[in-house]
């Protein structure tokens, strides 16, 4: 999957614009990033990677590109 | 001395036998003097559960229940080797969180297939001539989220209003059989399921208000146990077709 794409799916997920997001986006400026939206993350980790994501690990994302780093 | 939740020669299938409320009713059933039929995926921890039972003849059948169409050759195999039954209790169950906007019918599916659909084609199994005795008891763990919304659980509290609701159904069809239907309504119960949801869900719910309505404290699952033994029991006679409350208080 290309960056492009997870930034689509991210996009997607948080109820933005296309092209609205990237990589240098700090999550704390995110107006959408709240709790649900966390809980979304983890299922999409889930559902599109196969991946378990737990609350400590998002603790620890920073920035958009955090998050594509988890998605490989 | 009397007993008015005697058990003594009632065979009783429990689902979910190998953690939580599942477990520690096949303990209380135990002691309570009836031979229990085990049934729940994790082998090893269901033979742990036996371990903690009291009594002898219980048995163990390690069975995923997504396999539904597999459940009517099992309950033949279970009955073949145990006797018709005296009761079920049904508490496997899941309880996965998921915002609705990402809720689509797979999801919701599985969730339903495990706490809904394999409750209902046991019960349909179950209660075929010879399967079960007469005064038989079936039993589904529903959920005060049947009647409490919360956020990322759709599936979840949908699936436990249709326990509800159907058990009001078969208790009708049911009772010229002679066979009662129940379900037993928690709230909070200390298990790895309610940990797990304080633990990684409480920020995406409403779990801390839900919570703080159950004023009275959290319930232990030896509660549950209990409230399932005396609707197995032959003193709740003509109690059918409804959900027993064991909520500390939540929904008052
Ligand atoms: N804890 C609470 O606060 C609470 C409150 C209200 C209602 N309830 C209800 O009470 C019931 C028991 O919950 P619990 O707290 O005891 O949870 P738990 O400890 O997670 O136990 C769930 C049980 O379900 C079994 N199970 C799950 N998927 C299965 C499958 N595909 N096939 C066969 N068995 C399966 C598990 O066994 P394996 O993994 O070995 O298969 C396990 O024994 C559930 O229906 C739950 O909704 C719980």
């Amino acid at each position: 999957m290309t960056n492009r794409e997870k930034l689509a799916l991210l996009e997607n997920m948080l109820e933005l614009e296309e092209g609205e997001l990237n990589e240098e986006i700090k999550l704390s400026e995110l107006e959408n990033w709240n709790s649900m939206a966390k809980l979304s993350l983890i299922v999409l980790m889930d559902d599109e990677f196969g991946k378990k994501l737990s609350g400590e690990q998002i603790r620890r994302f920073e920035t958009i590109k955090d998050i594509l780093n988890f998605m490989e | 001395m009397i007993n008015p939740m005697d058990l003594s020669e009632k065979i009783i299938l429990v689902t979910g036998a190998s953690s939580g409320i599942g477990r520690v009713t096949a303990i209380q059933l135990s002691k309570l003097g009836g031979r229990v039929v085990l049934v729940a995926r994790n082998k090893v921890k269901l033979n742990e559960t036996v371990d903690m039972m009291e009594g002898r003849g219980h048995t163990v059948y390690s069975f995923d229940l997504i396999q539904i169409e597999k459940i009517e050759e099992l309950i033949r195999q279970i009955i073949l080797e145990n006797g018709a039954l005296n009761g079920l209790v049904h508490c496997a169950g899941i309880a996965p969180m998921r915002p609705l906007g990402l809720t689509k019918a797979d999801f919701l599916h599985n969730v339903m297939l495990i706490n809904f659909y394999s409750f209902v084609e046991l019960v349909r199994c179950v209660s075929k001539k010879k399967n079960y005795q007469i005064g038989a008891s079936f039993i589904g763990i529903s959920s005060t989220s049947s009647r409490i919304g919360d956020k990322s659980k759709v599936a979840y509290c949908a699936s436990k209003a249709a326990l509800d609701s159907a058990v009001r159904c078969m208790a009708k069809e049911l009772a010229e059989k002679g066979i009662r239907v129940n379900t037993v309504m928690p709230g909070f119960v200390k298990t790895g399921m309610y940990t797990d949801y304080m633990r990684e869900y409480s920020n995406a719910s409403d779990a801390k208000k839900i919570l703080a309505r159950q004023y009275i404290g959290i319930t232990e699952p030896e509660e549950i146990a209990n409230a399932v033994a005396y609707l197995l029991s032959d003193s709740a006679k003509t109690i059918t077709g409804s959900s027993f409350l064991v909520d500390g208080g939540s929904l008052s």
